[in-house]
């Protein structure tokens, strides 16, 4: 009977080692290195009861959600609080002057066939107006976005 | 929600099919993806995915500039077809630019500053 009660003791005591085999300090480490072999950078990692908390600054939000699913991944995380930020973006420039981005944009719209598409341009904004072929929209707003603009108000409507 | 997560499965494609981009600020807040696509059906899939995300183009608070990567080994010129009635002075004028700066980039097709012809694709410095 004795020895019947220890087994089980023995048991209980070996699943709960086997469930909780890693502590948080071995576990911040586990995350830790999968992140840096999934090649995110720049991330600080704390674990609490198996809850790992991310924070620190990253690229972009690709990275964050990168970060997430790696920390996710490591055998014994329970959940992921994720407090990372992404860096605060440049300002964007605009690629040539007002009048030069409006003869750009007007010269290769008509080269893609956008005739009725009217555009103007302030301070890097472009207004587009007019109506182009429902088949040509998307390539006519593609050729206005490559153009350097840095901001649009696009107005431009789908004909038959 | 931030336009990065608006437009959050955009980049993540962008990241699996080799496109290298660079974020930024434009008017207004606007998010402007700049990059190059490894090939026109990687640029093809990122602008349906643009298309999915804002069906008509016009929320107004995204540009989408990706050239492919053999469009960018062109280099930084932009090409201007010559018209009936085009002159130097008149293309520069468009361009915001110097005649003399198209000048200079077309010496290789050009003989002479005033004799231009339509049909002719001048290298337009931007």
């Amino acid at each position: 009977m004795k020895v019947k009660y220890l087994t089980v003791l023995a048991i209980a005591a070996a699943m709960f080692l086997a469930a909780c085999g890693k502590s948080d300090a071995d576990l911040q480490k586990a995350v830790q290195d999968k992140l840096t072999a999934d090649g995110v950078s720049g991330v600080t990692v704390a674990v609490n009861g198996g809850v790992a908390t991310l924070t620190g600054e990253v690229a972009d939000i690709t990275v964050k959600n990168k970060a997430q699913a790696s920390a996710g991944a490591v055998e014994g995380i329970k959940s992921v609080t994720n407090n990372l930020t992404t860096k605060p973006l440049p300002v964007a420039t605009p690629a040539a002057s007002d009048p030069a981005l409006t003869g750009k944009i007007t010269e290769d719209l008509k080269k893609a066939g956008c005739t009725g598409a009217n555009v103007a341009v302030v301070n890097g904004k472009v207004t587009v107006t007019g109506e182009v072929p429902n088949a040509k929209y998307a390539e006519c707003v593609q050729v206005i976005m490559q153009s350097g603009i840095t901001g649009i108000d696009n107005q431009l409507k789908k004909g038959s | 929600m931030s336009l990065q997560e608006k437009y959050q499965t955009l980049l993540e494609l962008a990241n699996q099919n080799g496109t290298t981009y660079e974020l930024s600020e434009g008017e207004g807040g606007t998010l402007i993806v700049t990059g190059t696509a490894p090939s026109a059906e990687a640029k093809q899939q990122l602008w349906d995915e643009y298309a999915r995300l804002d069906p008509e183009f016009n929320d107004g608070d995204f540009i989408l500039n990706i050239q492919t990567a053999e469009a960018a080994a062109g280099g930084g010129m932009h090409t201007h077809t010559v018209e009936s009635g085009d002159n130097l002075s008149k293309i520069a004028k468009e361009y915001g630019i110097q005649w003399k700066a198209i000048w200079d980039h077309n010496r290789d097709i050009l003989k002479h500053p005033d004799k231009i012809y339509p049909g002719q694709e001048l290298k337009i410095p931007m």
